[in-house]
């Protein structure tokens, strides 16, 4: 397969587009040393700092989301891949001078992990006061060995309205786990995407094809089948999430459909409605929900299917005005 | 035995092994295709030509320094896994004092504090299909060719030759760790990416002891 896209030294390509992104959104963000994005506008000092690391390749995420409500620095790594630990210390430091501490929220995937503790074990040794909350929700591999996808949408939101209250930092600690440990995610693919540095397919998928559970980068999941009409792969998906979750009848729930780069939002609109349609069926309450392209990976097609189980404060936290280049609260 | 081990043998360790990946770069990154997104070759690149710039650096701090100095150098690369090991490694083998030079127990014992500190940051172990295959029983070798006080040249051929085993024994192996173990039984079959760099890296080692005349 040749690769069509516009792009120009697969080198410069990280750098480039941070520098494209900050340019777009002046107001918003802006880059700080290499590949590092921050508040184009500091939070007063005196709020907790919320921080996130992560390879590049899957914009809007997770740059997209800094910004008043939500992020203070996310550290972008080259394309798929984590950033450096020295970035990371960097950032920890820097979001500290704030005075009120640091929130670091990481997407369990081993770079990234590897990456936020080295930079935690400096933080420890510097008595930076930061905490750490792993997101890890995706149900297609066991507890324990789970990968971190769109959830990261959700922590970042009530975390990032937490810090802007100007909560200390335990509080944006316990909401932040508390909307990590009650989300659970599914991912489909339909076909693949070319890693735009190597311009190799990331994986091999036919054409008749779909694949359940298939992580944010390709990894492959384990429910390959025939491709399905929407309502079907709702249903497939909606079911397994619920499940996994345990979610009882009269519960809340967040439902977020987090397209992949190629899967339209014609596609999730169908898929939504179907899954509202199976909600009300077992009278469980969509309480907010958020459809669109949050981290993409490429010109993948396929989605990914988020719930939470909300609570008041958690809803709060969600309502609670945000201005980010791709997340907004009104 | 007096092997003694001063900056230019680091100087070429590092350059070889540089070398060694340079030449299999693209091997590499299609061993990285099966279970993972084939960036593999040019994150070693990457990662080893800090080594090799830093340790061409001029400067008269001691050895194990110089080891702390690169191995951080190699963790402000954005290289996701690889290069956080390998930089963890590095700096790790810069917990063993060597002094301005050191001879070859100091640096087998050196090689045994980067594989402790690659330890402490990952679960990964040998048998899990990682970097591990290939660097837990090349540090091995070092740590008893040089307790049985063999010369340089021959501590680093038992290595060079403990990692290649090591990283072809990744091929009948199923994935357990990192971003390939969501792949389960599709990573039979292929050897891993990751051992066969370090593979790569000792036999590096190796042709920059292989010129050394027993002492």
């Amino acid at each position: 397969m040749y690769m069509k896209k516009f792009i120009n030294d697969p080198k410069q390509l990280v750098p480039e587009l941070l520098e494209g992104f900050t340019l777009a959104f002046p107001r918003h963000v802006k880059l700080s040393g290499a590949n590092t994005i921050v508040r184009a506008t500091p939070k007063s000092p005196g709020k907790v700092r919320v921080v996130t690391l992560g390879g590049s390749g899957h914009e809007p995420g997770l740059s997209g989301f800094v910004g008043r409500g939500m992020l203070d620095v996310s550290v972008a790594g080259e394309i798929f891949a984590a950033p450096g630990a020295v970035k990371c210390i960097d950032a920890l430091r820097q979001a500290c001078s704030g005075g009120q501490g640091a929130l670091l929220v990481v997407l369990n995937h081993a770079g990234d992990v590897l990456a936020a503790n080295i930079a935690m074990q400096a933080a420890e040794r510097e008595n930076l006061n930061v905490k750490m909350v792993l997101t890890e929700e995706d149900i297609s591999s066991s507890v324990g060995d789970r990968r971190g996808l769109v959830g990261c949408l959700a922590v970042y939101k009530v975390a990032g309205a937490a810090a802007e209250d100007g909560q200390p930092l335990e509080k944006c600690v316990e909401v932040a786990q508390r909307m990590a440990d009650n989300m659970r995610t599914l991912a489909v693919a339909v076909r693949t995407a070319t890693h735009p540095a190597t311009g190799q397919p990331i994986f091999e998928l036919g054409d008749d094809e779909m694949e359940i559970g298939m992580g944010q980068h390709g990894e492959a999941g384990t429910g390959r089948m025939g491709l399905k009409s929407a309502d079907e792969t709702a249903e497939i998906m909606i079911g397994q999430l619920l499940a996994d979750l345990k979610v009882n009848a009269g519960e809340e729930l967040l439902v977020v459909l987090n397209g992949a780069g190629a899967t339209t939002l014609m596609e999730l609109y169908l898929v939504f409605r179907r899954v509202t349609q199976v909600l009300q069926s077992r009278r469980i309450k969509i309480a907010r929900s958020a459809i669109g392209e949050f981290i993409t990976t490429q010109e993948q097609a396929g989605f990914q299917m988020m719930i939470a189980r909300m609570d008041k404060t958690l809803v709060d936290l969600w309502d609670a005005p945000a201005d980010t280049p791709f997340f907004k609260m009104l | 035995m007096s092997d003694v081990i001063r900056i230019s043998d680091l100087r070429r360790m590092f350059a070889q092994a540089a070398q060694q990946i340079r030449r299999e770069q693209d091997m590499l990154s299609r061993l990285d295709c099966v279970g993972g997104d084939g960036d593999h070759g040019s994150t070693m690149v990457r990662a080893m030509e800090v080594l090799e710039i830093e340790m061409n650096r001029e400067s008269d701090q001691p050895l194990h320094d110089r080891l702390k100095d690169a191995g951080w150098s190699v963790l402000a690369v954005d290289g996701g896994a690889s290069s956080a090991l390998v930089g963890t490694f590095i700096a790790g083998m810069g917990g063993e004092d060597l002094g301005q030079e050191s001879d070859c127990k100091h640096l087998a014992a050196s090689f045994s504090a980067g594989l402790r500190a690659v330890e402490k940051q990952t679960k990964a172990r040998p048998g899990d299909k990682t970097m591990m295959d290939a660097l837990a029983p090349a540090v091995q070798a070092i740590q008893s060719a040089a307790e049985s006080g063999e010369p340089v040249r021959l501590v680093f051929e038992s290595a060079a030759e403990a990692a290649r085993r090591g990283a072809e024994g990744t091929r009948d192996m199923v994935a357990k760790y990192g971003r390939a173990k969501f792949l389960g039984e599709r990573t039979r079959g292929v050897p891993d990416a990751g051992a066969t760099s370090i593979a790569l890296v000792f036999q590096g080692f190796r042709e920059a002891f292989s010129e050394r005349k027993e002492a």
